[in-house]
């Protein structure tokens, strides 16, 4: 626990150094295997940093954190996995890091991702794909595999991660940590390189859901920098929530499409949260086929928008220069992107152009609603909803790489939050021949908190599967 | 509304992607193209008409003084330029061929 290592540094329990060494020799030993981080800082200099900060206090003292490389981190490089930005030094600080700062945090690296946070894998990264560390031939899910894999491996204890459309949870699912992907606007985006905007947060991510709060607490809040934030403060009031009583709707469309290992190991927690007294009904969300293509038109179109910024002239990979201004840029840009990228933006600008604009763009939104509107009547009826956080097992390197539209289909579970602007955490369920498997758990917008000490309920009390650390074979 | 995905679509999102593409990854965007489009049109089996767009999930945006603040200075601005002269970007000639 992060509380518990804050103390030990601050009383020398635990040295400094021997902390630092510690996770040093962790990542040496094992990323080489694992891929979890495109940067990782020098040992000297994060030794220094620690010092410096377990005297100047704080929540996090000295604590080591892994960052997601699309998250701006100043005179640390940034690269968001592409060979785009391979070379971009961020002159200034997401706001979350900022934050993380003030309370004596130290980056110890940053995260692999898919590129741009383009896929679900962690494999469209200019870097090489992560390895999932319960089982090197896998993947880590993505796209912020880097920071799931790195708290799996014992790395680190809290990284941070983003979601646009399960990017956080799917990692979280697949490497048994804990991520939350926060209601939309409770946490500055400022920093964040964006992909799509309407749909995405940055999010806390942990082996445990006391840490998981913890880290939650202090991103959060409004900031001037970021007009999406919103002014409402939360109540950081963290307690193990008793589920029962508590009104769990399952949902039971979402969980017959997902193949049947996921499927009977949440079922076996479904019942066990019955056992606790919970009041488990089944339920529908409705029309949640359409809610998969809705995503993805629209994430594609805010994409298309979001990456002409790329430009090989301000920043960015700039091999060619000479030739007229079109030319130029088609060029960087032709050379500088991976397949994934170009493929959703050659889409986003197709969704938007004329005529298309209405036929699929607009559409999209009225399905996004849709889905908003049966979520609202569902929470008059329900404390939370209940699904697996990700249809299938963790799958092979390879496996769906190279079938966008069965790649996409991954996600079924966990863009509808995204669409919706709730709160969605994913939390340790259980194993399928040592793979493990992510119980996802929905609640209104702003249950953030709530979520997240349902869920200290579940890792103590039912799954007792917290702080799981994967035995890396080799 | 039948869509035709053929080399000329792809040439010309190309041009309006701003992104220059290898003649195979044309060939495999032509089928990625064709096989997503099918994807999203799984929407239209809807009736839409009466459903209002979900543009963005905050009904208002969260606006601030408009006062200055302190901005990055220009040397830090200009740290990622790969070409520039005199604390300008040199970019790529804007007419002409």
């Amino acid at each position: 626990m992060i509380v518990e290592l804050v103390n030990d540094l601050k009383n020398k329990n635990l040295e400094a150094e021997e902390y630092v060494e510690r996770t040093y020799e962790k990542i040496g030993k094992y990323d080489k295997y694992t891929n979890a981080f495109i940067t990782i800082r020098s040992k000297e200099e994060v030794l220094r940093e620690v010092k410096e900060n377990i005297n100047k206090g704080g929540k996090l003292a000295g604590i080591l954190i892994a960052i997601k490389d699309n998250i701006s981190t100043k005179g640390i490089r940034a690269t968001c996995a592409s060979k785009m930005l391979e070379d971009y030094i961020p002159p200034y600080d997401a706001t979350v890091i900022e934050k993380l700062k003030k309370e004596g945090a130290v980056i110890v690296g940053k995260t692999n991702m898919d590129e741009f946070a383009m896929g679900s894998t962690t494999e469209t990264s200019y870097f090489g794909p992560t390895r999932n560390p319960w089982n090197l031939e896998r993947t880590p899910g993505g796209s912020s595999g880097g920071s799931g894999a790195a708290l799996a491996a014992g790395y680190v204890e809290l990284a941070l991660g983003s979601d646009t459309g399960g990017s956080i949870r799917a990692p979280a699912a697949y490497n048994a940590t804990f991520g939350l992907k926060p209601s939309y606007g409770t946490v500055s985006r400022f920093g964040l390189v964006a992909y799509a905007n309407s749909l995405e947060q940055i999010g806390p991510m942990a082996r445990n859901a006391e840490d998981l709060g913890l880290l939650f607490s202090i991103i959060a809040g409004p900031d001037d920098k970021d007009a999406t934030t919103i002014d409402l403060s939360l109540n950081f009031e963290f307690k193990e929530q008793n589920v029962k009583s508590v009104r769990i709707g399952i949902l039971s469309d979402i969980l017959e499409m997902s193949e049947k290992p996921v499927s009977s190991v949440i079922k076996d927690v479904i019942d066990k949260l019955s056992s606790e007294g919970a009041l488990i009904e089944d339920t529908k969300l409705g029309n949640a086929e359409y809610a998969l293509p809705a995503y993805y038109i629209i994430a594609m179109s805010e994409a298309s928008s979001n990456l002409a910024r790329y430009d090989g002239v301000r920043y960015g990979y700039s091999k060619y220069m000479e030739g007229n201004w079109r030319e130029v840029y088609a060029k960087n840009r032709g050379e500088a992107f991976g397949i994934e990228v170009k493929r959703r933006i050659l889409l986003g600008s197709f969704i938007l152009s004329a005529g298309y604009y209405e036929e699929f763009y607009l559409k999209a939104l009225k399905v996004r609603n849709l889905i908003k509107k049966s979520l609202d009547e569902l929470f008059k009826k329900y404390d939370i909803l209940v699904s697996p956080t990700m249809p299938i097992l963790p799958p092979k390197i390879g496996e769906v790489i190279n079938d966008p539209v069965r790649m996409y289909a991954m996600d079924l579970n966990t863009v509808i939050a995204n669409l919706a602007a709730i709160p969605a955490l994913s939390l340790p369920a259980g194993f399928y021949n040592d793979l493990p498997i992510g119980l996802q758990l929905m609640g209104k917008y702003l249950s953030d908190i709530y979520l997240i000490n349902i869920s200290s309920y579940i890792e103590r009390n039912v799954t007792k599967l917290y702080n799981l650390t994967a035995p890396i074979k080799i | 509304m039948k869509i035709e995905v053929n080399k000329n679509l792809i040439k010309h999102l190309e041009n309006l992607s701003l992104i220059q593409l290898s003649q195979n990854e044309e060939k495999m965007l032509e089928n990625d193209i064709t096989n997503i489009i099918k994807f999203f049109e799984k929407i239209n089996e809807l009736d839409l008409s009466n459903v209002e767009p979900l543009f963005h999930p905050l009904p208002q945006g969260r606006l601030r003084k408009d006062t200055p603040r302190d901005p990055l200075d220009r040397e830090n601005a200009l740290k990622n330029v790969k070409r520039k002269e005199n604390g300008y970007i040199v970019g790529p000639r804007t007419y002409g061929e």
